[in-house]
């Protein structure tokens, strides 16, 4: 069968998206990866797992709840690996369904058509690599919300927390609640950078007060935050016991550091999307019309996939991909704005220039600290494949190895071509972005393979002697 | 007006790139151009295979040569490394059907100068221990290797600056007047020679001179996994020639052998056909069974181009003084820089090594045929 | 040493074998949670540049925590933790 929309991506985005066109009688499949939909932000809690309140989960929940009621189709736990169908077909040949190849959640192979697909695949955080970042107790600041928040662990128990953005606060204040102690926060933003974002904030005064109250619960606790700086360096032996900010040496057996977050594009990358680099978004993102058509036709995006707004942006969004893919469809002809969905943009996008790249923390990464840690590959090596020639990021892999191995750049990606960039002077944007290429993720070979006889094998002609 | 070139090669691919090399250490003025950067298609993106059992009879004595230089590649190119590895090779035989197309290429191949000699699947598991039971028979190369072709424009590319020759990446080369004036974004570009070295690419390349080449393209698809514990010392195919597969020192694992993805030379390689990255898979799995324990990474593709004979294009071309023309070697890569190395013997007035691929015979069968 | 938070309520604990060693863990929760709140960050070693393996992201992008259960390869923090699972270094 043939559904009319796909939604790849379960946060909040992909859940209002299905919803939207669910209720709207279309065929529609939501595809997953975690256990329960939700997201990062909004995601649940395992099951029969009970926590403290959390005005997220709440939203979460009222979406999680919309989603179940719309009879859209949902497979959670699985893993897309494959793209194809649409632009990708022969030279002349017509634009075909899009087909997703992936893996149940019981491990079965199944494969989706679909006429449309919205992607809303979220983003990953960024970790400007500095020196011991690789070791183990240093984890993203995303990855201790999930441990906090979701998992109900702390991350250690003398946690450093820092980086950029609103979750170092958040992530502080969750420590503190959870009993554990919070060493210091390390905030790459000044005073000033956080002022200036005010005006955009006060669109979501409830925002404003979340963050007003983590940050008296960290003044209550006698919390060190130091404003204007960075971690220089993480050691220990074997496992985290030190964060050094300068000549500051803490004791720490975690640090939960993050330096903002990047949209996940490897699914429009395959799909040979338009896309441009805007730092202010989170880094590349698809080309997108005012209604979250990407430049292939029935192809969407939404949420921070398509650039780096925040959860509660998302659901908006999600509708708008919905009812644009609905329309071109000639399913439905829905409005195409959403109220709500200018103002979180707004102070979703204050909120983003503060976890946008910063350049100088690039430049500060010493020659011998690793920044593609799959591959080892140090700054060093990248400044040495630069001298030797490399312009672009695709030629800085071929040089270096730099991104090829099992993450596929998603980690090392923005701080390699930052680092490309300025060896040759020129905007990040210049030096493109890896080119998209299945899988989408690394897959057990054990599982794509399926029971087979070799006499099945559709082996080709062979080539002529 | 600065003098001209005495040769623009256009195409920076291993051809182009060993052409260019050796013409200017012959004493050449060289201009080397390319659309993108230093080979970044086929050139790089190859499963840097060195196997004699996959390459044509023909090229057979310039595969062997070929292997040499890449084995050697740092003294020749001036340290340029792509970390050549020897080894030996193997092609099974799973079927009766495979056995015959074994037994049949063997024997032209060896007559072609290839050291290949036939083995049971015993001898063939002492050779190579990760290989699958249910092999009948093997042809055992004792001279075989590999490369990790994506280092080989870093290889090339300070060798080519240290020979003089003036590399200009991401030119593309959108005619060609008189004798010769190559008309580009950065201005034109005048050379007394002109040596045409793009692969799938050569196609639109002749048609600036006005002649008429076929140029058919292949997309070849490649897999490579994750790091595994070494498993594999051997470069390993089945008789079709629709598998290649070896292990990196670093672990990983290449799976090629010309499985076809969709692209063309307009758009390059845009997609992997998930059902034949899948037999590609499904064939390396039943040839390696510990592939089993791996994840796959990535895949990719490759334009390979091809003549109406699927033999090289390697020669003067006919009825243009001065021109020149380098590409469509089956298994290009593996003989990539002997050939650019006779070509370029030829355009300095030497007699090459070997003889040359002359493309009359793709035009005379052209107009033949119309 | 436990290092998780009181405030939440969850399935009775089961036992998982570590590399030969019983930890305690509970159902539902990501095998990758499970091993930090046991103190235990270094998930694999090795000569390979991505050991020693380890929780980064928790979100299934950065490859870093790579095991085997029961033979299998998974991301530990993508697999929840189930009664008697046999971990085991990638």
């Amino acid at each position: 069968m043939t559904h009319d929309v796909a939604v790849l991506g379960g946060g909040p985005a992909g859940m209002a998206a299905a919803t939207e066109a669910a209720s709207h009688g279309a065929r529609t499949v939501l595809l997953e990866e975690s256990p329960l939909p939700g997201g990062q932000v909004y995601r649940a809690l395992p099951p029969g797992y009970a926590g403290p309140a959390d005005a997220d989960r709440r939203a979460g929940d009222a979406l999680r709840a919309a989603l179940a009621a719309s009879g859209a189709d949902l497979r959670t736990g699985c893993r897309v690996w494959g793209l194809g169908g649409g632009p990708l077909v022969p030279q002349g040949a017509a634009a075909a369904p899009f087909t997703l190849s992936a893996l149940g959640h019981d491990g079965v192979p199944f494969t989706i058509t679909t006429r449309a697909l919205v992607l809303c695949t979220g983003t990953h955080e960024r970790i400007i690599p500095f020196p011991g970042w690789t070791l183990p107790g240093v984890i993203g600041l995303a990855a201790a919300t999930i441990l906090l928040k979701v998992q109900g662990v702390l991350p250690g128990r003398r946690i450093v927390v820092a980086g950029a953005g609103p979750l170092l606060y958040a992530v502080a204040a969750k420590v503190l609640a959870g009993g554990g102690q919070v060493a210091a926060v390390v905030d790459a933003a000044t005073h000033g950078e956080w002022l200036r974002a005010l005006p955009a904030l006060a669109a979501r005064p409830d925002l404003l007060a979340q963050g007003a109250a983590w940050r008296t619960r960290l003044l209550a606790a006698g919390v060190p935050v130091i404003h204007g700086a960075h971690v220089t360096a993480a050691d220990g032996d074997g496992v985290l016991g030190r964060v050094r900010v300068g000549d500051r040496a803490i004791d720490a057996d975690a640090l939960c550091i993050g330096h903002g977050l990047v949209p996940a594009t490897e699914a429009t990358r395959t799909y040979r999307a338009r896309h441009e680099h805007r730092p202010q978004d989170g880094g590349w993102v698809p080309v997108l019309d005012g209604r979250q058509r990407t430049s292939v036709p029935l192809l969407y995006a939404a949420g921070d996939g398509a650039g780096v707004r925040g959860a509660a942006a998302a659901p908006a969004a999600g509708r708008v991909a919905a009812r644009a893919a609905l329309d071109d469809l000639g399913l439905a002809h829905a409005g195409s704005q959403d109220a709500a969905l200018d103002r979180a943009r707004r102070a979703g996008a204050a909120m983003a220039r503060m976890m946008a790249l910063r350049p100088a923390m690039v430049e500060a990464i010493p020659p011998e600290t690793i920044v593609c840690r799959c591959e080892g590959v140090t700054r060093a090596a990248i400044d040495a494949a630069a001298a030797d020639g490399a312009v672009t990021i695709n030629q800085l892999k071929h040089f270096t190895r730099c991104g090829m191995g099992p993450c596929q750049g998603r980690m090392c990606g923005e701080a390699a071509g930052a680092l490309l960039a300025a060896a040759h002077g020129v905007p990040i944007g210049a030096v493109g972005f890896a080119t998209g290429r299945i899988p989408l993720r690394p897959v057990p070979m054990e599982a794509i393979l399926g029971a087979f006889d070799y006499a099945d094998i559709p082996v080709p002609a062979a080539a002529p002697i | 007006m600065t003098a001209p070139f005495d040769v623009a090669v256009v195409g920076a691919g291993v051809m182009g790139c060993s052409t260019a090399l050796f013409l200017a250490r012959g004493g050449m003025r060289v201009a080397l151009l390319d659309r993108g950067e230093i080979c970044r298609e086929a050139s790089g993106v190859n499963a840097g295979t060195l196997t004699m059992q996959m390459t044509r009879a023909a090229l057979i004595p310039y595969a062997l040569r070929a292997h040499e230089m890449w084995l050697t590649m740092p003294r020749w190119c001036a340290g340029g490394d792509v970390l050549a590895t020897a080894c030996p090779g193997l092609s099974v035989a799973f079927t009766d059907g495979e056995v015959a197309l074994l037994e049949d290429r063997a024997r032209i191949r060896r007559a072609a100068g290839a050291p290949i000699d036939l083995i049971d699947g015993r001898a063939a598991q002492a050779i190579e221990p990760g290989l699958a039971d249910g092999v009948k028979l093997a042809g055992h190369c004792p001279i075989d290797g590999f490369t990790s072709a994506y280092l080989t424009g870093r290889a090339f590319r300070p060798a080519l600056l240290e020979a003089g020759v003036t590399l200009m990446e991401s030119t593309p080369v959108r005619g060609v007047d008189g004798r010769f004036t190559l008309d580009t974004p950065a201005g034109a570009v005048r050379a007394t020679r002109l040596v045409l070295a793009g692969g799938v690419w050569l196609e639109d390349m002749a048609a600036w001179l006005g002649v008429p080449l076929p140029i058919k393209v292949l997309v070849n698809q490649l897999v490579v996994t994750e790091r595994m514990p070494p498993r594999m010392r051997t470069v390993l195919g089945v008789a079709s020639g629709l598998l290649s597969l070896k292990q990196y020192a670093n672990g990983t694992v290449l799976i090629g052998g010309g499985w076809q993805g969709i692209g063309d030379r307009a758009r390059g390689g845009i997609a992997v056909r998930p059902e034949n990255f899948l037999g590609n898979v499904r064939l390396a799995a039943h040839t390696v069974p510990a592939l089993r324990q791996a994840r796959v990474v990535r895949s990719w593709l490759g334009l390979e181009a091809e003549t109406a004979d699927a033999l090289p294009a390697i020669g003067p071309i006919p009825g243009i003084e001065d021109a020149w023309i380098i590409g469509s070697v089956h298994s290009g890569y593996t003989s990539g820089p002997f050939m650019g190395k006779i070509l370029a013997q030829a355009v300095l007035g030497r007699a090459p090594e070997l003889p040359l691929f002359p493309i009359d015979r793709l035009l005379d069968a052209r107009s033949n045929a119309a | 040493m436990d290092q998780r938070i009181a405030a939440f309520s969850r399935p009775a604990a089961v036992t998982i074998t570590v590399r030969g060693r019983p930890v305690v863990a509970h159902p539902g929760e990501s095998l990758a949670a499970a091993l930090v709140a046991a103190g235990l960050w270094r998930f694999g070693e090795g000569d390979d540049p991505a050991r020693p393996r380890t929780a980064v992201c928790m979100m299934g992008v950065c490859q870093q925590c790579l095991l085997r259960v029961d033979g299998r390869l998974v991301q530990a923090c993508l697999t929840p933790v189930a009664a008697g699972q046999v971990v085991t270094p990638a």
